[in-house]
């Protein structure tokens, strides 16, 4: 999980003054609303690298055709406990195969992340006051999980019964307790 | 029943952990209450009235001695010395401190029990019929398939977040004890003419605010296929599933809006996912999987139908043993055995309610009479599922002395009611004094068995966790300028037999003030036994004669709401009072 520090972060949205529409010219790495990258995907030159931000409403059937062209999708989180950004990233992934970028955005807090990264997503915009550390610690507290998910497509009945992708058995052994 | 493996073992211990981290933050001020809510909700810690409430998953309502014994200490050490038994099977602690939470975490991980997804806008705890693997009418045992579905859904990483609670029950009898036409899915075991076994598959059930029974989606989905099936509904509904009004964000009202459209969606979203996903069919269950985990509900070593000598009938036990013989024992697939209810109703304890030393009571009963296996059954009672025939005079004693024994098993005073507003913080009127107050009026057993089986059901609120929409009479607690009302309802079904094919009952009258409510009851109950011709139920009286009757005869009891009624009420329209509350 790459945890994005938006100063140094290449990609860049396009605002105007009257709002989201303006005129764009194609350089690298603009981040566009679904609205903004419909008024140029037709001229936008090929190897010119653009991501879409997708609001959590929008199907994302709609996007399958523009895939190869797009680097990132940004999927919006408008309020934390509001699910559907999850369905839409292991669409991309699952369904859709998906390669770029998957950036969560919005109110994305650290006790989303497992679940994040499960389904699809590689890239989160951390809320301004949520901590790094925490995030990071909120991934490593389970080595393994029942059902398969975008990062491991079977699940734990479909894996082989050795199969070292979780460690229970080896931390058990250990004499861990909780 | 089920045996954690230690991956199982593992995984709770860390998600006790996860929760510890979780209630460090929120306890050093680094994770706001409105944030870290959602995150104890689905670990099943409320904040409820006095205390938070800690809602403990039994899955699909099977428990070991072991178990309760490690829930007794809990209420011993951490709680006030009792706990409640709920609708779906789990049980409830009110009053522990919030910062002894993560304590109690790794106490019930210790004896392989959690909190996980007992509350929350998730999947929750999985629930069955309190008889599965020993019901004589069952034809398949839905624990198994019960359990996979418990591992698929728990910590499932798209689906933590819905629009609103999603609940799920299964049977394999032909008799519905687990309600599933009211559940968000509801799940139906059967085998089809090729003895091949599959689910008839029900969706958008569900009681609240708007009471729908759900929709046949699938006559027989072969059994491998259901995570793959379920997994594509909770999609769709993930997806479009209304989050703008939580009375509306339920999935039995996108099913009612959408109709063909959704069935039609869940049945493309399926499809898609056996076709187009990487690794699609990867949740297919495979026959070592479900061989895998049916191994742990095998009959208990040293069971074997044995010839029935029938049950004893010792002539020195009083009448109140055959009666328990008749209301509290069941029938069994085994011939010998028999399953038994530990009755929860009685007076001086709220429905449900079971304290330490009753728990411990109730798992010895289990070690000695059942092979230390209980279930939870959605009335709030618990059942013992491997009672010997020749043991019941033994095991009646025995209850009897630890107050299990009322003869009540299905009548009145058996009433499902939820802790209304003594306990919880949603509740607008309290269930607790009223139930208490009908069990003291039906405290005679004969005219308690002269009135027949019954079911009657509170809730406290129009959450319904209380099931008032399926009571034969429900009582629904209402809320009017601060003070308690009690809405009636008659003639609702949870699709047992007994009651027909599931259905809310229908309101009769205004609300009556807390202090008519008791008699509007006695009221209901006088009508039917006036009503009733031979040896006719109360729902078939109901059915028979219509609410008219018993509009007459409640409005007859009312004093405080008297002057509130139209001036023909004692007439009682048929349409007069559906709306009035």
């Amino acid at each position: 999980m790459r945890f994005i520090h938006t100063p140094q972060d290449p990609w860049r949205t396009v605002h105007g003054d009257d709002g989201p529409m303006v005129t764009i010219t194609p350089k690298p790495n603009l981040l566009l609303t679904w609205l903004q990258w419909h008024s140029v995907c037709h001229h936008w030159p090929a190897g010119v690298p653009v991501g879409v931000i997708l609001e959590n409403d929008q199907d994302v059937r709609d996007v399958e055709a523009d895939l190869p062209r797009l680097g990132l999708i940004a999927l919006r989180f408008p309020k934390w406990v509001d699910g559907r950004a999850y369905s839409q990233a292991h669409l991309l992934r699952s369904r859709y195969r998906f390669q770029g970028e998957i950036r969560a955005l919005g109110e994305v807090l650290v006790d989303m992340l497992p679940l994040l990264q499960r389904t699809g997503f590689d890239a989160v915009v951390l809320r301004a006051d949520q901590s790094r550390e925490a995030a990071e610690r909120a991934l490593t507290f389970f080595p393994g999980f029942y059902q398969g998910d975008v990062q491991e497509h079977r699940p734990r009945f479909a894996r082989p019964a050795n199969d070292s992708s979780d460690g229970a058995t080896g931390y058990l052994n250990a004499g861990a307790s909780i | 029943m089920y045996t954690y493996t230690d991956f199982d073992k593992h995984f709770v211990r860390q998600r006790a952990a996860q929760y510890r981290d979780q209630l460090d933050r929120h306890l050093a001020g680094r994770l706001p209450d409105d944030e870290f809510r959602a995150l104890r909700l689905q670990n099943g810690w409320y904040v409820q009235r006095h205390a938070p409430m800690l809602r403990v998953a039994v899955p699909y309502g099977e428990l070991s001695a072991t178990q309760l014994r490690g829930l007794a200490r809990i209420a011993r050490d951490y709680d006030r010395g009792y706990a409640h038994f709920t609708t779906r099977q789990n049980l409830q602690y009110n009053w522990i401190p919030l910062d002894k939470s993560a304590e109690v975490m790794d106490q019930l991980a210790a004896v392989d029990m959690h909190g996980i997804q007992t509350s929350g806008n998730c999947i929750r705890n999985i629930t069955s019929d309190c008889f599965a693997g020993i019901a004589p009418d069952e034809s398949v045992d839905p624990r198994p398939y019960g359990e996979i579905m418990r591992q698929w859904s728990t910590l499932h990483p798209e689906f933590a977040f819905l629009p609103r609670k999603f609940k799920i029950a299964v049977t394999g009898a032909s008799e519905d004890r687990a309600a599933i036409g009211w559940h968000d899915i509801g799940l139906h075991l059967v085998k089809n003419e090729a003895g091949e076994i599959g689910f008839k598959v029900l969706v958008g059930g569900g009681m609240g605010r708007t009471p729908v029974i759900g929709t046949v989606f699938r006559e027989f989905l072969p059994w491998q296929q259901i995570l793959v099936f379920i997994e594509a509904v909770v999609r769709v509904y993930n997806r479009y599933g209304r989050r703008d009004n939580i009375y509306k964000a339920r999935i039995k009202i996108l099913v009612k809006a959408e109709g063909q459209r959704f069935v039609d969606d869940v049945n493309a979203e399926f499809k898609d996912i056996l076709e187009r996903d990487v690794d699609g069919t990867a949740h297919i269950i495979p026959q070592s999987e479900f061989d895998r985990v049916n191994a742990s509900f095998v009959i208990p070593a040293g069971v074997a139908a044995r010839p029935s000598t029938g049950i004893p009938m010792p002539a020195d036990l009083p009448a109140s043993y055959g009666r328990w013989i008749q209301r509290n024992v069941h029938a069994h697939k085994l011939s010998g055995y028999r399953a038994v209810t530990l009755s929860l109703k009685r007076t001086g304890q709220a429905p449900g309610d079971i304290t330490d030393a009753q728990m411990e009571l109730a798992a010895d009963l289990a070690d000695r009479y059942s092979h230390g296996e209980l279930r939870v059954s959605h009335d709030q009672n618990l059942v013992l599922p491997w009672v010997l025939e020749s043991d019941l005079p033994a095991l009646w004693e025995a209850a009897r002395s630890a107050s299990f024994a009322t003869p009540n098993i299905g009548l009145l005073t058996d009433m499902i009611a939820c802790p209304g507003g003594d306990f919880c913080a949603l509740a607008n009127a309290r269930s607790i004094p009223l139930a208490a107050e009908i069990t003291e009026r039906y405290q005679d057993l004969d005219e308690l068995w002269d009135i027949g089986d019954i079911d009657l059901h509170i809730s406290g609120c129009i959450n319904s966790c209380g099931h008032h929409h399926s009571g034969h009479i429900g009582i629904l607690g209402v809320d009017k300028d601060g003070a308690e009302w009690y809405q009636l309802t008659l003639g609702g079904s949870d699709g047992s037999a007994i009651s027909g094919g599931p259905l809310a009952g229908k309101v009769i009258g205004p609300s009556f003030a807390a202090d008519e409510a008791a008699d509007a009851i006695e009221a209901v109950i006088d009508t039917y036994l006036s009503q009733r011709q031979g040896s006719e139920r109360f729902i078939d009286t109901v059915k028979r004669v219509g609410l008219d009757p018993f509009k007459a005869a409640t409005n007859a009891v009312r004093r405080t709401t008297a002057r509130e009624l139209p001036a023909d009420t004692a007439s009682a329209s048929a349409s007069a009072s559906a709306s009035a509350d």
